[in-house]
């Protein structure tokens, strides 16, 4: 096997059957309905127009390709949505690399070739990212050959393989035919898959959301700048929107909503789920600076004649955050009574009384300003801090996590 | 309920379209623009005030491509280019642009430099002291709380309009100037030639088309809010335009009309404000050149390592940290010793070094149009948003005329020469 890079088959002639140059090889061509990485055909441009060189007929290429047929049967090459062209779609293109959870550009790509019967299998390999492709762009064609060999070999190769690197494409449709999935996107972090998301076009983003998973989404939607995130709904489509803030905290989604144009709140309300909706719209009732503005509606709260045992089916069902779980709250008469560490719950035996376990625990009222709040974390050193309505009943909780948010981006 | 914060988000809206623009006008009239107009107008009295209509134009137009291209594109201009044009001709093109920005950087320099020098305060000291302030300003990210206090100073700019009306100009003889055809002898002369490219040169400056788009994809302006920067993108244009208007005017009727034909340093452009100042004319020069020299300091370095960075694919950004992206970082800090550092040359010639700048960045100013134009032009890319028909042919003219006279001026040099 032999590694030819993309940009020295480009341009590179085309003898056919005859042995006479019928043209030199304009785009390399993937069709990821059929394979995911071997290259179908070369693209060559011919006196005759753009004609499809199916890799079957290819003897030998590199900086010269050879064919085994006649350059009268090559077909006609049109543009289609299914067919990946390495040039236009990938060498200069930014791509995400999922390994090193970043947007990069592609200098130029890696295929290898590997003779199998007298023909040739060529497969994408990986992307070349670093100084190498760099240079052997800038350089070839100026710099004799040998000397530009030798000068790529003393530079160390930064390449991306091919199964680390997540195409952006922002036409849909296309999206499918090239199997285009964002996998290796989804199964980052949230907070990483957000710092990748920044770095995009505006399209590019409404791609990868309209594309990955809804909870992967809305984790991710949670973590983007504030501007951002709104461009982004801005862009989705109602009802897709809706699916990715059911998903998110409703704290989160009710300071997302906020931020957009009244019409646009409404429409995606009116998408969701009748229980998220209503959870969204009585959060989006308070001021965003206060305790009510900042909690969830997301917490544990059993009531108070409970057992250990009880709190830890609560747990098994619990769908919000985990950051969430750190107390456990009893509820009497529909009004807060208890709080129980979740440490207290896991190192007690399971017929324990809650009530027995719980703790002295501090509150505020929906109407705190958000700094009296953090000024609670830091005196109390909590990690949750209960919020309780005029009637003594548990209105929200408020995480350390959404503190640690408000301090830093106020 | 919903409604709470429905009028924020709509401000918030106002203030994202109209920043850009904006900032990128006042910075526009920095420390090669004020010397560049005043020379022209000290030089050649109200002969050059032909070309502000056109030039005027020009501006609108180029500006208002850049900014539709980041408004639909979402993408800065280098990373358009790289993406539709390739490596090597994206790697040319990063290299002019370093040249010529450098050619800039070093004379927002000069411009801190000369202006502090009316208070005699030696260049040795000022300037390593602004290279520190400006690379720590941008670095350590307190520059957009800065920023406010640079825009709030460039009020400054209206100085000269007053200075203008009460320098008691020739009014006629501006207005004539101003609607008149170019001079045939003119076209002719070297000096002449130099100074018409350098006033196209600052006012349309090619860092400028870049920074222009950056900031608009900054602030996430999109092709449907696009309608209010444009607004604010044009409107800006006639204002930077007024100010060098009356910037020559107020340098024809004071230095042109007394014979003072030449500015050696900054007390001698000064003196066009003296109508306004009187003796104390050099104080308010050197406040105002000394904020438009820093401000637009500030703002060009980092801006031309973003360019570079983002069109050759090495990683940019401030959030990123020193080892991630030091190519970024790198250049950056060399753009500023190295802009610097040149000034610490003795007996460095200020100001044809400011004006000289801007004349280089009138001869490469139609080689980014034609990306531009290729660009805004690709229906692929800008789907309806390509260029009008009217835009295209102001655009061609552009690249033309720059082209042709930049010939002249190089073959009326060879001609004096000989």
């Amino acid at each position: 096997m032999s590694i030819v890079a993309l940009s020295e088959l480009l341009g590179a002639s085309v003898r056919d059957a005859s042995g006479t140059v019928r043209g030199r090889v304009r785009e390399v061509a993937i069709v990821p309905e059929e394979h995911l990485t071997r290259i179908a055909f070369l693209v060559v441009r011919t006196s005759d127009g753009e004609r499809i060189l199916p890799i079957g007929a290819v003897k030998s290429c590199g900086a010269k390709v050879r064919a085994d047929t006649d350059a009268g049967i090559w077909e006609r090459f049109t543009p289609s949505d299914g067919v990946l062209l390495l040039k236009r779609d990938l060498l200069d293109q930014q791509i995400i690399d999922v390994h090193g959870r970043k947007v990069v550009r592609v200098n130029d790509v890696e295929i290898d070739s590997t003779p199998v019967n007298s023909h040739l299998l060529l497969n994408v390999l990986a992307v070349d990212v670093g100084a190498r492709g760099a240079v052997r762009r800038l350089a070839s064609g100026v710099v004799p050959a040998f000397t530009l060999h030798a000068l790529l070999e003393r530079i160390p190769p930064r390449v991306i393989p091919w199964h680390f690197v997540d195409l952006l494409e922002t036409d849909p449709a296309r999206r499918v035919k090239l199997k285009i999935e964002y996998e290796g996107l989804s199964k980052m972090h949230p907070a990483d898959i957000a710092d990748i998301v920044e770095d995009l076009a505006p399209a590019e983003r409404e791609a990868v959301f309209e594309t990955i998973d809804e909870e992967v989404a809305a984790g991710a939607l949670e973590e983007l700048d504030k501007r951002v995130q709104v461009s982004v709904v801005e862009s989705l489509a109602a009802d897709r929107a809706a699916d990715i803030v059911e998903e998110m905290d409703p704290d989160a989604a009710a300071d997302l909503l906020g931020d957009l144009t009244e019409d646009r709140s409404g429409e995606i309300l009116r998408e969701m789920e009748p229980e998220e909706r209503r959870e969204v719209s009585q959060l989006l009732e308070f001021g965003e600076h206060t305790a009510a503005g900042r909690m969830t509606t997301e917490f544990i709260a059993v009531p108070e004649t409970s057992v250990v045992d009880d709190a830890i089916d609560a747990l098994r069902g619990f769908e919000g955050g985990y950051e969430a779980l750190a107390t456990i709250y009893l509820l009497g008469d529909g009004k807060l009574t208890g709080a129980v560490p979740l440490v207290k719950i896991a190192t007690g035996s399971p017929a324990v009384q809650l009530s027995t376990l719980s703790e002295p625990y501090i509150t505020c009222t929906p109407d705190t300003p958000e700094d009296e709040v953090a000024e609670l974390f830091d005196k109390y050193n909590l990690l949750t801090l209960a919020v309780v309505d005029e009637h003594g009943r548990l209105a929200g909780i408020i995480t350390a996590d959404d503190v640690i948010a408000m301090l830093r981006h106020g | 309920m919903l409604f709470r914060k429905g009028w924020k988000a709509r401000l918030t809206l106002v203030l994202a379209v109209v920043g850009p623009g904006f900032i990128t006008a006042n910075v526009d009239n920095d420390a090669g623009g004020i010397f560049t107009y005043s020379l022209a107008g000290a030089q050649f009295g109200y002969s050059l005030l032909w070309t502000m209509i056109p030039i005027t134009i020009a501006l609108v137009v180029v500006q208002e491509m850049a900014s539709r291209m980041g408004a639909v594109t979402g993408k800065g201009l280098s990373d358009l280019i790289r993406e539709e044009f390739g490596f090597r001709v994206t790697f040319l093109l990063m290299l002019a642009l370093i040249v010529t920005n450098f050619g800039n950087i070093v004379a927002e320099f000069a411009g801190v430099a000369s202006s502090l020098e009316l208070f005699g305060i030696s260049r040795f000291i000022v300037v390593p002291l602004a290279a520190a302030l400006v690379w720590l300003l941008v670095v350590h990210g307190t520059y957009s709380s800065v920023e406010k206090i640079f825009l709030a100073a460039s009020a400054f700019y209206v100085c000269y309009i007053i200075a203008g009306l009460l320098a008691h100009p020739d009014w006629k003889a501006a207005a004539v100037a101003t609607v008149s055809r170019p001079s045939v002898i003119g076209i002719q002369n070297y000096s002449y030639l130099f100074m018409v490219i350098g006033l196209v040169g600052t006012t349309i400056a090619p860092w400028m088309q870049f920074y222009l788009q950056a900031s608009i994809v900054e602030k996430g302006v999109t092709a449907r809010q696009y309608r209010t920067s444009r607004w604010d993108v044009i409107l800006v244009c006639l204002f930077t335009d007024i100010v060098a208007w009356f910037i020559i005017v107020a340098c024809a009727a004071t230095l042109y009309s007394a014979g003072h034909a030449d500015i050696k340093d900054a007390a001698d452009a000064a003196q066009a404000l003296r109508p306004l100042a009187g003796q104390y004319a050099y104080l308010l020069f050197a406040a105002g050149l000394f904020n438009a020299s820093l401000f637009a300091a500030s703002i060009l370095p980092i801006s031309t390592s973003y360019v570079v960075c983002e069109g050759l694919g090495f990683e940019s950004g401030l959030d990123k940290k020193f080892h991630e992206a030091p190519v970024f970082y790198w250049l950056y800090t060399a753009l500023i010793v190295a802009g610097a550092g040149v000034l610490l040359v003795p007996r460095f010639p200020l100001v044809h070094v400011m004006v000289l700048s801007q004349v280089v960045n009138g001869v490469v100013l139609p080689f980014v149009l034609i990306f531009m134009l290729l660009l805004t032009n690709d229906r692929e890319l800008m789907g309806d948003h390509v260029n009008s028909r009217g835009f295209n042919i102001v655009a061609w003219v552009t690249v033309v005329v720059m082209i042709l006279l930049t010939l002249a001026m190089v073959i009326t040099q060879i001609g004096s020469g000989s």
